[in-house]
């Protein structure tokens, strides 16, 4: 079977036409002749003959070049069937070789596709609003950090701002739906009537909010999501009914489509936000999330100037509470996605690395089994293929192989998706979109296709390149460019061994940091606590007293149960939603002034919680029976705080100014009688914050809207935490049928729940890192193992020479090592540049940890000395006469 | 089945390809052949004889190749290719039944 066509000669179409035609005529010029015509005649007649002589020479021109582009594309389309046919038997006839080729690249391809896909849900693709990029979230910066905004400077931008089709609020809230069986919390929002509009959804069904429906007392109307809908209601006809929610009725009027809860923050409800002037009015409580659509050719430019001016009018005519507004405006889809993009783009660069080594492996196969292919190539050659046909058919292979590793890439890659959908830390927008689509099937072939190119050319190029006549003689047994000085091969050990450096460098920071991260003490003793959230309606618990009394009655209640030794409630435990912050001023730090606040995380406790938490009390007491409603106000300071407000001082004592207005319309001032040691609030990679207790007893009455009435309470046992829920359902079924209790975790789940998104990034990256050195190793042990055979018979002379087997293994283990130690400095060099991406995600341990680095460097190298040992040790023990024989 | 005109119209790359069958041959030669083997009642129309040979090459029914003449000229010869053959054959087949059905209309008696 030739391997090859015949490559035709052809002169070019119009010479071909022209020397033909002018033949033909010759021809019968001279048979004429012979018949005794007269020669000039004869020519004549000749011509003649042919008819219209330029007619038929354009007319054959025509009809030979379609001819010959035909039969290019035929010629061509009828090689690449051989090369096809060719390249799936040899590789039926090396079913090794297939396989081990196929698999490395389809980890390689699925890993990276798998990720691709989580990368696109969750970064790339289109938010089903509308014109999502004119679409952007509006803030407020306070200190420097982008916090929420308040209804004044809401109100104020609102009207001051040209630049916005519309602007947008919303309030996160949460809905005791006490219709019908069992009361449910749901997560909702209160949004101004243009909210759907701004944010560009109609509703699935029924309406979105009229415009004046956000006025007082037209706002019991709901819009639902589609989750509750389907959830609740069993997505049956609702428009128009009533539920009852947080002890009113509300009429639903709208149901928004699926593709909302993709764009939405798990909000399940919607009711109108219905702003009263006094609340207008006001610039200093800050809860609402705003959301503005440019209008068509604004630039956000435009529109911060536009803020700006607004923010300028403010901090002049209220300076007390204005003083330092600045407005922010960040992209929608910035802000939606957040920092999960670098995180996934980091993960996609990993896992691109293992598909580069898987790559390198699979060159370093075709490398090794090129040279046994010496022989066949050369005999092609010498028939007359060109070395770019030859190149073309190994090619062909290649892209065989890829195309089959993609394949099975795709399988792979359906079964990584579910594993990272499935480990993936709660709370990553969109990824549970993530799938093989036709865009990460697009993605599969080309990243195959792209590998074919990267694993298969240089090996293709340098066979195509063996002369021929070494080839032949040279047999069945390889080229003698086989040995390990090998430049190529050389060169495949040093960017293996490099990138698998990197990612496991990376690995080994962020292995570092989760250990760190382990042994931080979060200020309290999370084992043995259940905790869970009740919220109070402010319809009938609108009396600040009632609802105070509710809940420690709650405490108590829950105290009482059997294996509870400690109970409390509090607005904030650590590691949840909730919670909010207070401007503080010692009292000794003289006038009033706004720069002088140390923003504290306040929580309101009964007296047991820091029995119940384990929070230690450092100075001075805690709370007890006598801090009473009308007694001396009294409050607790954190570590932090202490250390923030009063330097080395004794905070025991003094006044601290806070949260309320006294009576003479001056700040509150409570005196400090304990410091609390640091909580670290919000996980143990952030620092702890200055935070402050203040007694349930002595809370300001605006406290409870602060905090929506909602409480956590808390609860410590010998025995399993979880075992307690039921009775504590029961305990706030007593207190009033109609609460539901939500958010039930144990303190442990949510501290661990806290380090989800870095356990899933180490447990990713360290993944990424093994394959990685797996691969980089197998590819060592290939080329060493290779190096071994084609140097059989000159490791045997040395042998037959005297040489000792521990000299022979020293010999092998020193060329296998020099290309090892290059790859490792290469390595520690870009691990040093490389690393600098993941600084946000690392804990008390540098980017260039030189701990970290060294120890990889060592176990990369040990690895290598193994995969390099087995043939060494081979090589060792050829007998020499045999080997010699060979020859 | 081909109708008639069709037929006619093939006609001369059938001849052709019969020609061919028999070995090698430049255009003058496959002209040459075919007034002698018709003894001059077919006088092919040269000026279609070679848009004819190069539909024949694209349609891989012949290949040609550039030789020398038995003058020790230069010249493109032309080859009938297996595919070639099996039309031929096919042709040759609906021809005969073609003139068979011809002949039974007018020479009946």
């Amino acid at each position: 079977m030739p391997f090859f066509n015949r490559v035709w000669w052809r002169p070019r179409v119009a010479e071909e036409v022209d020397e033909e035609l002018a033949f033909h005529v010759e021809m019968r010029t001279r048979e004429l002749v012979d018949r005794g015509m007269d020669p000039a005649a004869a020519r004549r007649e000749a011509e003649r003959r042919l008819g219209d002589i330029g007619g038929v020479r354009a007319t054959l021109r025509a009809l030979g070049a379609r001819r010959n582009q035909h039969m290019q594309r035929t010629q061509y389309f009828g090689e690449l069937a051989q090369d096809v046919a060719f390249t799936f038997r040899q590789l039926r006839k090396n079913p090794g070789f297939t396989a081990v080729a196929v698999l490395t690249l389809a980890l390689g391809i699925g890993g990276t596709t798998a990720i691709f896909s989580a990368v696109y849900a969750v970064v790339l693709r289109p938010f089903p609003l509308f014109e999502t990029e004119r679409l952007h979230v509006v803030g407020e910066t306070f200190q420097g950090m982008i916090s929420s905004m308040s209804a004044g400077n809401y109100t104020d931008a609102n009207a001051g701002v040209t630049a916005f089709d519309g602007l947008a609020a919303e309030q996160f809230a949460s809905f005791n739906l006490s219709d019908g069986v069992t009361p449910e919390r749901v997560i909702g929002g209160k949004v101004t009537a243009n909210y759907f509009d701004v944010l560009g959804m109609r509703p699935l069904a029924g309406r979105s909010f009229a415009p004046d429906e956000d006025r007082p007392g037209r706002e019991v109307v709901a819009i639902l999501s589609h989750k509750l809908w389907v959830r609740r209601f069993g997505a049956q006809p609702i428009i128009g009914r009533s539920i009852r929610m947080n002890g009113r009725d509300h009429t639903i009027v709208g149901v928004m489509p699926a593709a909302f809860d993709l764009a939405s923050n798990d909000e399940e409800l919607w009711t109108p936000i219905a702003f009263t002037p006094e609340r207008q009015a006001m610039h200093d409580e800050h809860y609402l999330t705003v959301y503005g659509r440019l209008k068509h050719g604004v630039s956000r430019e435009q529109a911060l100037q536009q803020l700006e001016a607004v923010a300028a009018r403010l901090r002049h005519d209220i300076p007390r509470d204005a003083a330092e507004l600045r407005y922010s405006m960040d992209s929608f889809r910035d802000q939606f996605v957040g920092s999960y993009r670098s995180r996934l783009l980091i993960l996609l660069g990993a896992v691109g690395v293992v598909l580069l080594i898987a790559c390198g492996n699979v060159a370093n196969l075709l490398l090794a089994r090129g040279a046994a292919r010496g022989r066949e190539m050369a005999v092609r050659t010498a028939l007359g293929a060109g070395r770019m046909r030859i190149v073309r058919q190994l090619l062909t292979e290649s892209v065989v192989l890829a195309l089959a590793a993609a394949g099975a890439g795709l399988l792979l890659a359906n079964w990584f998706i579910t594993g990272v959908v499935a480990a993936s830390p709660p709370g990553v927008p969109r990824l549970d979109q993530a799938r093989i689509d036709p865009v990460a099937l697009a993605f599969a072939v080309a990243i195959g296709l792209a590998s074919s190119v990267v694993c298969g050319l240089a090996p293709a190029l340098r066979l195509a390149r063996g002369d021929v006549q070494s080839g032949l003689r040279e047999g069945g047994r390889g080229s003698t460019r086989g040995g390990f000085r090998d430049r190529l091969r050389a060169g495949l050990i040093v960017a293996e061994v490099a990138l698998s450096l990197v990612l496991l460098v990376g690995a080994g920071l962020l292995i570092r940091s989760a250990l760190a991260l382990q042994r931080v003490n979060p200020g309290f003793d999370p084992h043995g606590v259940l905790s869970a959230r009740v919220a109070l309606p402010q319809t009938s618990y609108g009396d600040p007293a009632r609802a105070g009394e509710t809940f420690r009655h709650l405490a108590d209640e829950v105290a009482a149960l059997p294996g509870v030794t400690h109970a409390a409630v509090t607005s904030f435990a650590a590691m949840g939603p909730g919670g909010g912050s207070n401007g503080l001023m010692p009292e000794d730090a003289g006038d009033f002034d706004m720069k002088k606040l140390i923003q504290s995380q306040l929580r309101m406790v009964t007296p047991d919680f820091f029995a119940t938490m384990r929070i230690r009390i450092v100075k001075g007491r805690g709370f007890d029976a006598g801090d009473r409603r009308g007694g001396q106000k009294v409050m607790i300071v954190s570590e932090t705080l202490a250390a923030r407000a009063f330097g080395g001082r004794n905070p025991i004592g003094k006044r601290m100014g806070c949260c309320e207005s006294g009576a003479d319309g001056k700040q509150d001032y409570k005196v400090i009688v304990g410091v609390a040691a640091d909580v670290r609030s919000r996980g143990p990679a952030t620092p702890p914050r200055p935070e402050f207790y203040l007694p349930l007893t002595q809370v300001p009455d605006a406290a409870w809207d602060w905090i929506g009435r909602t409480m956590y309470i808390v609860a410590r046992t010998e025995g399993n935490p979880h075992a307690l829920t039921p009775g504590v359902r029961a305990a706030v079924g007593r207190i009033d049928p109609e609460l539901p209790l939500f958010d039930v975790r144990e303190m442990e789940q949510r501290l661990a729940g806290a380090l989800a998104t870095a356990r899933f990034n180490t447990l990713l990256l360290s993944l990424l890192g093994a394959i990685g050195l797996l691969l980089a190793a197998s590819g060592i042990y290939g080329v060493i193992a290779y190096f071994v055979s084609q140097r059989t018979q000159e490791i045997g002379v040395r042998i037959a020479l005297g040489a000792t087997a521990a000299g022979v293994v020293r010999l092998v283990l020193g060329e296998a090592l020099q290309p090892v130690a290059l790859g490792a400095a290469l390595g520690v060099v870009s691990a040093i540049a490389a690393t600098r991406v993941l600084a946000s995600q690392l804990f008390d341990v540098s980017p260039t940890d030189p701990l970290t680095i060294a120890a990889v460097v060592v176990m990369l190298v040990g690895v290598a000395l193994v995969a390099s040992v087995i043939p060494a040790r081979r090589a060792a023990a050829i007998d020499p006469t045999r080997a010699l024989q060979a020859e | 089945m081909a109708n008639a005109p069709e037929l006619l119209h093939g006609t001369l790359e059938t001849l052709i390809l019969k020609t061919l069958a028999g070995g090698r041959r430049h255009g003058y030669g496959i002209a040459r052949a075919i007034e002698d083997a018709t003894q001059g009642i077919v006088e092919i129309e040269e000026g279609s004889l070679y848009p004819a040979l190069y539909r024949l090459e694209r349609k891989a029914w012949v290949e040609a190749e550039w030789g020398t003449s038995e003058l020790g000229r230069r010249a493109k010869f032309y080859r009938i290719t297996a595919r070639g053959r099996k039309q031929l054959a096919a042709q040759t087949a609906d021809w005969a039944r073609f003139a068979a059905a011809i002949s039974r209309v007018l020479l009946a008696t």
